[in-house]
C-alpha cells in the first residue's frame, strides 16, 4: 500500500510538475509575444522620428533658400542704384570741373584792373628782409674727448647756441705742421707750467691744472699722458682743444702715468710742459692753504696741520672771505667727480681734532660739524675719558670707544651716500654717516686745541672698508 | 624605518644607530651615518622658504641638557652650494628659538652676506625639576648660558657647554658649516652668553656682538639670582660667568666688539645691565669695543630690528675675511 501511496504521489507531482511547465511554456510565449510587438512599436517610433527630422530638414532648407534668394535681389538692386549714383557724381565732378576751369578763365580778366599800382614793391621787400632767419652765431668747439680719433679719422664736436637756427655746418681743417716757421705765422706759444699743488687724483681719474706761461697767444692746450715705464715714454693717449687751464683725465687704477701739457696755437704747438708723475693707487689731493684759519700752519710738505700754542700778533691775523674763522681748519681739494676716496690722518693721544667732510661752501664762520654741511668725527679729551662725537647739524649719538684710534681710515663713498671712519691699526669701524651728498664735498681738518695732525696720502683702501660698504652676493 | 615618528626628517633611524641622511628636497640619499646613542638625531620641526634660503627649526635629543631641545637654523641661498660661516645668536630671559627668527629681521642681511644663523633655546625644558617654572627671571627660559654645579640643576641646566660644545659639533656634522668660522652675539641674558663664550674662548668665535647685553651680572640682581641658584653661594665661583671680570684678565686674538644699547632701555636704569663696567675693564684692558647708546630705543626686539643688519655686516666683516 505504500508503494501505491508512492506511486500515487509521484503521478501527481508528475502532473504538477507537467502543470508548471505548460505554465512555463505559456509565460515564455506571451513574454515572445510581448517583445515582439514592442519591437514593432519601437520601430514605428523610430520610423515616426526619422520622418519627422527630414521633414524639418527640408522646410529648413527651403526657408534658407528662399532667404537667400530675396537678400541676393536686394542686394543686385543696391549695387545698381550705386552704379547709378556713382554716373551721376562722376558728371557732377566734371561738371564742376568744367566750370571751375571757365571761372579760371575769367578770373585773371577781372583782376588785371584790381592791381595797377607797383609802389609796393619796396615795401615788400623791405618786409621780407626784416622775415629773414638772422646769421647764427659762431659754434663753439668743444674740447676732443679720450679714443675720439684714430690715425686717420678725427671726431669733432661743437655746440651751438640754442636761439639759432641752423640748416648746416661747414666744417674746415687745415694741417698744422711741425716746423712752422716757414710762413709769416705765429710764433709758437711757450710750455705751460702745471701747478703741482693743485692736481688732484683718484684710482680712475686726475684733474690737472695749469699756468698759461705765455706772452704768446694761446688757442687751445694739449695734454698728453703715458704709463710710466723706465723706456723714454711714449704718449699712450692725448686730449687736444682743451679751451682751460684744467683737465680731468679719466685713467686705469693700480698705475702710474707721467702726464705733460702743451699749449697750441696758429703756429703750432708749444714745447711740453714739465712733467708730473700721477699714481692711481688711492685718493691724493692737496690742501687748500687760502681755507686755512690763520693760527693754522701747514708743514712745507703740504701734509701735516699744526696749531701752535702761541698768540698771533693782530696784524697776521688776516682773514678773507675764503678763510676759516673761528674754527682752526682747513679744506682738502678732493676730485669733483662720484666715486669712492678713501684717506687717512695720523693723530697723537692728546690731539683735539675734527676730521671729516664739509661741502666747498661750508660756513666759515662756524665750526665744522655744527651745521648741515659738513660731517666729522671729533675727539676731546675729557678730565676722565677720551670723548668721540661724530657731529653733523650740531648733533652726535652717543657713540663709546674703549681703544683710542691714532690713525683713523676715512671712506667716502658718493655711490652709497655714506662717509665712515676706522681705526686703522685694528681694522675696526667706528661710525658710518648716511647722507645723501647734493654737491661735491671736500675733505676738512680741523684742530680744537694746539697740536698737530698729519694726513696720509695715496693709499688704497683696505678690503674690509670697501668689502664693508657693500654686502657680496 | 619608522617614518611616522621622523614625518619629515632629514635623517632617518635606520636601523639602531644608523642613521641615513636624505636631502629633504630632492629626496637624494647624501650618505649614511652611526649616530652615538641617538644623539644626532635632527628632527625637522619646520622648513619656511626666507630670502631665498630656508629658516628652520629642528628638534633633539640633548647629551649636555638631557632632554628634548629645539633650535632655529637659517640657511642662505649660499649654503646649497657651499660651506657657510655660522653665526650663534643666544636669545634672552623667557625667550625660545621662535622670538629672534619672528621678529628681528636678519634673514636678508644674512641671506646677502652669506651666513648661516644658529638661534637655540634659552634653557633646557620639561626636566621636571622642582620649582623650575616658578619665575621668569630663573629655571626654564632662564638657563644663563652656565654650567650649573649645584642640586637640582647640574643634571640637566649646562647651557653653557650645550651652546660651545654639542650644538656647533651638531651643526658642523649636519650642516653645510664651515667649522672654522663662527661668530657669536645675543640680546640682553643671550648677549652675556655672547659675551662670555668670545672672553673664555679665545679665538673660537671670529667676532662678537651684543645687544643691550648683561654686562656685569654679579653685580645685578638678575645675575645674583641666577648664579646663587645655579653655581651655590661661592661668589668666587660666579666671576668665570662675568663678562666685565672675564674681560679684565682676557689674553688672546683681538676682539672687536660692538655693543648697541637702547638709552630708553628699562632694565638699563634698574642697573642690571650695566655696560659702563664694562666699558672701563675694556678701555683699561686696551679690548677694541664700540659701544652705541641708540637715543629713545627700549630693551625690545623692535630695538634689535634696528640695527640688526649693522651688527650682520661687523659679523660678516669677520666670518667672510
Amino acid at each position: 500500500s505504500e508503494l501505491s501511496k508512492c506511486n500515487s504521489l509521484l503521478s501527481e507531482r508528475t502532473t504538477q510538475m507537467e502543470n508548471f511547465a505548460s505554465n512555463l511554456e505559456e509565460i515564455f510565449i506571451t513574454v515572445e509575444e510581448n517583445f515582439g510587438r514592442q519591437e514593432q512599436n519601437l520601430e514605428q517610433h523610430y520610423n515616426d522620428v526619422l520622418q519627422t527630422l527630414s521633414q524639418r530638414r527640408h522646410e529648413r532648407i527651403t526657408a534658407l533658400q528662399d532667404e537667400k534668394k530675396l537678400k541676393m535681389e536686394a542686394l543686385y538692386g543696391e549695387l545698381l542704384s550705386c552704379g547709378r549714383a556713382l554716373d551721376a557724381s562722376k558728371e557732377l565732378i566734371e561738371k564742376a570741373q568744367d566750370l571751375n576751369q571757365e571761372e579760371n578763365l575769367k578770373m585773371p580778366i577781372s583782376l588785371d584792373f584790381v592791381i595797377p599800382s607797383t609802389d609796393f614793391s619796396d615795401v615788400k621787400q623791405m618786409m621780407e628782409s626784416i622775415n629773414v632767419v638772422p646769421a647764427p652765431s659762431a659754434p663753439v668747439m668743444n674740447p676732443q674727448v679720450s679714443n675720439s680719433a684714430t690715425a686717420s679719422t678725427l671726431r669733432v664736436c661743437w655746440s651751438l647756441f640754442s636761439d639759432d637756427t641752423v640748416d648746416f655746418y661747414e666744417l674746415y681743417c687745415r694741417h698744422i705742421s711741425e716746423d712752422s716757421t716757414t710762413g709769416t705765422m705765429q710764433e709758437v706759444p711757450s710750455p705751460p707750467v702745471i701747478r703741482e699743488q693743485e692736481c688732484t687724483s683718484c684710482s680712475d681719474a686726475a684733474l690737472i691744472r695749469w699756468d698759461s706761461g705765455n706772452t704768446n697767444p694761446v688757442e687751445s692746450y694739449t695734454l698728453e699722458l703715458s704709463e710710466n715705464s723706465l723706456s723714454k715714454s711714449s704718449v699712450t693717449e692725448s686730449i687736444v682743444a682743451i679751451p682751460t687751464c684744467e683737465c680731468v683725465a679719466q685713467l686705469q687704477p693700480w698705475k702710474c702715468y707721467v702726464i705733460y701739457v702743451r699749449a697750441v696755437n696758429i703756429g703750432g704747438p708749444s714745447e711740453r710742459s714739465q712733467p708730473i708723475t700721477i699714481s692711481t693707487t688711492g685718493t691724493f689731493f692737496h690742501l687748500l692753504r687760502e681755507t686755512a684759519h690763520p693760527s693754522l700752519s701747514v708743514s712745507a710738505d703740504g701734509f701735516t696741520m699744526f696749531y701752535l700754542d702761541e698768540d698771533l700778533p693782530l696784524s697776521d691775523i688776516a682773514f678773507s672771505d675764503n678763510t676759516f674763522a673761528s674754527c682752526v681748519a682747513v679744506l682738502g681739494d678732493l676730485m669733483p667727480v662720484r666715486g669712492q676716496y678713501y684717506w687717512e690722518v695720523e693723530v697723537d693721544e692728546q690731539t683735539e681734532y675734527r676730521v671729516g667732510v664739509a661741502y666747498e661752501d661750508t660756513q666759515r664762520s662756524s665750526y665744522l660739524g655744527a651745521n648741515t654741511t659738513s660731517w666729522c668725527m671729533r675727539h676731546i679729551l675729557t678730565p676722565s675719558r677720551h670723548k668721540y662725537e661724530f657731529l653733523h647739524n650740531g648733533w652726535s649719538p652717543d657713540v663709546r670707544i674703549t681703544v683710542q684710534p691714532l690713525r683713523i681710515g676715512i671712506f667716502l663713498d658718493y655711490e652709497h651716500g655714506t662717509i665712515s671712519f676706522y681705526n686703522t691699526h685694528l681694522q675696526q669701524h667706528l661710525y658710518t654717516f648716511t647722507c645723501c651728498f647734493h654737491h661735491f664735498v671736500l675733505p676738512c681738518f680741523a684742530l680744537d686745541k694746539p697740536g698737530a695732525l698729519s694726513l696720509r696720502n695715496g693709499l688704497a683702501p683696505p678690503c674690509y672698508v670697501t668689502q664693508t660698504a657693500r654686502p657680496h652676493h | 624605518m619608522n617614518t611616522d615618528l621622523f614625518p619629515s626628517s632629514i635623517c632617518y633611524p635606520f636601523h639602531r644607530s644608523l642613521y641615513l641622511k636624505v636631502c629633504n628636497k630632492c629626496n637624494k640619499l647624501l650618505g649614511c651615518f652611526l649616530a652615538r646613542r641617538g644623539a644626532m638625531a635632527l628632527t625637522q620641526v619646520s622648513s619656511s622658504k626666507c630670502c631665498g634660503g630656508y629658516q628652520k627649526v629642528f628638534e633633539h635629543d640633548s647629551t649636555e641638557l638631557k632632554c628634548k631641545m629645539k633650535f632655529a637654523i637659517y640657511l642662505p641661498p649660499k649654503a646649497e652650494s657651499a660651506k657657510c660661516p655660522v653665526l650663534y645668536w643666544l636669545s634672552g630671559l623667557t625667550c625660545t628659538e621662535q622670538n629672534f627668527i619672528t621678529k628681528a629681521g636678519s634673514q636678508q642681511a644674512a641671506s646677502e652676506h652669506g651666513i648661516i644663523i644658529v638661534a637655540p633655546d634659552t634653557s633646557p625644558r620639561g626636566c621636571s625639576i622642582e620649582g623650575e617654572d616658578e619665575s621668569w627671571d630663573f629655571g626654564t627660559g632662564a638657563g644663563f648660558y652656565v654650567d650649573a654645579t649645584q642640586d637640582p640643576w647640574k643634571t640637566n641646566y649646562r647651557m653653557y657647554s650645550y651652546v660651545t660644545e654639542e650644538l656647533p659639533r651638531l651643526i658642523n656634522s649636519n650642516f653645510p658649516a664651515d667649522p672654522e668660522k663662527m661668530s657669536i652675539s645675543g640680546h640682553s641674558m643671550g648677549g652675556h652668553g655672547a659675551l662670555i663664550c668670545a672672553l673664555k674662548n679665545p679665538g673660537k668665535y671670529k667676532a662678537v656682538s651684543a645687544f643691550a647685553p648683561i654686562c656685569n651680572p654679579i653685580q645685578c640682581a638678575w645675575g645674583q639670582k641666577a648664579f646663587s641658584g645655579y653655581l651655590g653661594p661661592e661668589k668666587s665661583t660666579w666671576e668665570a660667568y662675568d663678562s666685565t671680570v672675564l674681560a679684565a684678565s682676557y689674553s688672546g686674538p683681538e676682539l672687536d666688539i660692538l655693543i648697541d644699547q637702547g638709552r630708553d632701555d628699562q632694565f638699563l636704569s634698574a642697573s642690571q645691565l650695566l655696560p659702563d663696567n664694562l666699558i672701563a675693564a675694556c678701555s683699561e684692558k686696551k679690548i677694541p669695543v664700540v659701544f652705541r647708546l641708540q637715543q629713545g630705543y627700549d630693551h625690545s626686539y623692535y630695538f634689535i630690528f634696528s640695527f640688526i643688519n649693522d651688527h650682520i655686516k661687523h659679523h660678516a666683516k669677520y666670518l667672510n675675511a
